[in-house]
């Protein structure tokens, strides 16, 4: 509302009054801004004072009967067990255990998704892995966990394997959506003027399609750590997983949501302030990317 | 023979048949040549991988080889289910119906709370500032995590599950809904006003059919989200149902019953994509000349704070 008061005032009033137009608008986007952050804040203060002090009963009313408060731990709670278990020193070696697994397994998922995508330029890849991708994309993750967990057992390529075929997909599908928005017009004339195949795709369309891979990357990344964390569960003897089931088995609840939450908090930094970070950075150039 | 068109299978009967014609060898070129081809290529080269796989494993760890499922004891344990002959507890269609059950209950109850929750976000700003970060906290939340908290808290029954499910797929019910909230078309709005068409028109005619293909997507993650969430809360927290089942396989270190099982989940996953959302969706957006639905994804929040600034709310 404020945008058409600025737009009848330029017409017709003199510039000292626009000023003041312009003032009020900015003074209407401050309030704005204020009422946001008023309503944010609070949402921050209601659930964690419904978490510690209500949520309890809650739980027990579904339930319907009381719950062992042992079992419900509030946030100072897990706050304290944080502190705990950051002294013993155990933390570090779990992040790096489980970083170490993602890294290595949607590694290779990202080239493995990146690679099949560009085949499938051809409709005959196209064709050849489409029910591989559909698959990938609609079947649980649980399900790789488990066959590779019984095949494998605890070696380290079991979890690599279920990570790769969870989420080799993802980018698959963000390469093939690049491709196919691939500005055609370049790549005709690139080829009526017999640029070879390997210039082709260094020039054009890579650096098309970077915008795309990025995204699948993020998308990646947002399943991978949850498929790694899973598969630790069933198959590992160390990382975030692995510590998540033996406090759930103990049924320390505190040190479980410690657990959990802590590697939560971790791989939402990563996605959206580091990931984000270098995006902005490495696709400044573009004026807007347009990647699903 | 046809040029325009591409046999499907190259069968035995297909291919004598195009013996008597002219150039068999073009004709052959050309069935290898199309997609269709590759895509019925694709199983057979799975089931090649599947048994060099086997022998390479034979040659050289023999041990392994008892753990390790073949394509033959897979199919006769999916043919045993599929008859309800089975060792574990519930057959194959009680099992489904069972998980189907918590899936539904999970699955209504998201969407109800999820669209109420997002049209109010959609329209009232304060609401958006609210409930924004904690929707966003929700979605990013691995489905494991739900499950060992609600298997922990209520234990084997059935309230474990479905919370898993509806925690795992209201946050994309309400994000979708509140994206096509903010979608709906300003200028039908104030021309209905200005006509004084009735309220419930309005809704009927404007509100609704601009909110039905996010309504749709919202649906159809919120389904496919809360499958994968619900297998692994029946893992840890069920008696019975799909997850259960896998598990007991798993535990009772059936190699071939856990691969048999997983075939299961991908055929039921695909079966309900094609057997109900695609005609329903075929159905609904018969009137339009293509579907443009915006499906918001797993990282949608880009640029959402921009959108929040620039988009008016209404």
């Amino acid at each position: 509302m404020t945008a058409t008061q600025t737009d009848i005032s330029t017409g017709e009033v003199a510039a000292e009054q626009r000023v003041t137009e312009e003032e009020l608008a900015r003074r209407a986007r401050q309030k704005e801004l204020t009422s946001r952050w008023f309503w944010r804040i609070l949402s921050y203060v209601v659930v964690l004072a419904v978490w510690e002090f209500a949520l309890l009963d809650i739980f027990s009313w579904l339930r319907g009967n009381p719950l062992d408060p042992k079992l419900l731990p509030g946030p100072s709670e897990v706050l304290a067990t944080f502190g705990e278990i950051w002294g013993e020193g155990t933390m570090p070696a779990a992040f790096q255990a489980t970083l170490t697994r993602i890294a290595v397994g949607f590694g290779l998922s990202f080239l493995i998704g990146a690679m099949v995508g560009i085949l499938m330029q051809s409709k005959w890849f196209e064709g050849f892995f489409k029910d591989a991708v559909l698959i990938s994309l609609s079947a649980p993750g649980l399900i790789w966990v488990l066959i590779t967990a019984i095949i494998f057992g605890n070696r380290p390529i079991g979890p690599t394997i279920a990570i790769i075929l969870t989420t080799f997909a993802l980018v698959t599908v963000n390469v093939s959506e690049g491709i196919r928005a691939l500005p055609k017009d370049l790549l005709d004339m690139a080829k009526s003027f017999k640029v070879s195949l390997y210039k082709r795709n260094r020039q054009i369309v890579i650096p098309h399609l970077a915008p795309y891979l990025f995204t699948g990357l993020r998308f990646g990344f947002s399943i991978a750590w949850k498929v790694t964390v899973l598969t630790e569960v069933f198959s590992s003897s160390e990382g975030i997983g692995f510590e998540m089931r033996i406090s759930a088995v103990l049924f320390d609840m505190s040190e479980f949501l410690t657990w959990i939450l802590a590697f939560f908090f971790f791989a939402l930094f990563l996605e959206k302030v580091v990931l984000e970070a270098i995006e902005r950075r490495y696709f400044r150039w573009r004026q807007a990317v347009v990647a699903s | 023979m046809t040029t325009t068109e591409t046999p499907r299978r190259n069968d035995v009967s297909a291919s004598t048949a195009m013996s008597s014609a002219p150039n068999p060898l073009a004709v052959a070129v050309r069935i290898v040549k199309s997609p269709h081809f590759a895509r019925l290529l694709f199983p057979v080269f799975l089931f090649a991988v599947w048994h060099i796989t086997l022998a390479a494993v034979e040659q050289v760890w023999p041990f392994a080889v008892d753990v390790l499922p073949t394509p033959g004891e897979v199919g006769a344990f999916m043919w045993d289910e599929f008859i309800t002959d089975t060792l574990a507890r519930k057959n194959l269609y009680e099992t489904f119906y069972i998980s189907l059950r918590r899936l539904m209950s999970g699955f209504a109850i998201a969407m109800v709370l999820g669209t109420a929750l997002g049209l109010a976000m959609g329209l009232s700003r304060a609401t958006n500032a609210f409930c924004h970060d904690w929707t966003m906290a929700i979605l990013a939340m691995p489905a494991l995590a739900w499950a060992l908290f609600n298997s922990i808290i209520f234990g084997f029954d059935d309230r474990g599950p479905i919370l898993t499910v509806i925690l795992a797929g209201i946050p994309f019910v309400i994000v979708n809904v509140r994206e096509g909230v903010r979608n709906t078309p300003r200028e039908l709005f104030d021309m209905a006003r200005s006509f004084k068409v009735p309220q419930s028109r309005i809704i009927r005619h404007v509100l609704v059919p601009s909110l039905l293909p996010f309504m749709f997507a919202a649906a159809r993650y919120c389904f496919s989200i809360g499958w994968k969430g619900l297998v692994i809360a029946e893992v840890f927290g069920g008696q019975d149902g799909a997850g259960w089942t896998i598990k007991f396989w798993y535990d009772a270190h059936r190699a071939h019953g856990v691969v048999g099982y997983a075939a299961f989940f991908v055929i039921f996953a695909i079966l309900f994509e094609r057997l109900v959302f695609e005609p329903i969706s075929r159905r609904a957006f018969r009137w339009r000349p293509q579907l443009q639905t915006e499906v918001v994804e797993e990282a949608f929040t880009e640029n959402q704070d921009l959108q929040d600034q620039e988009r008016p709310v209404r």
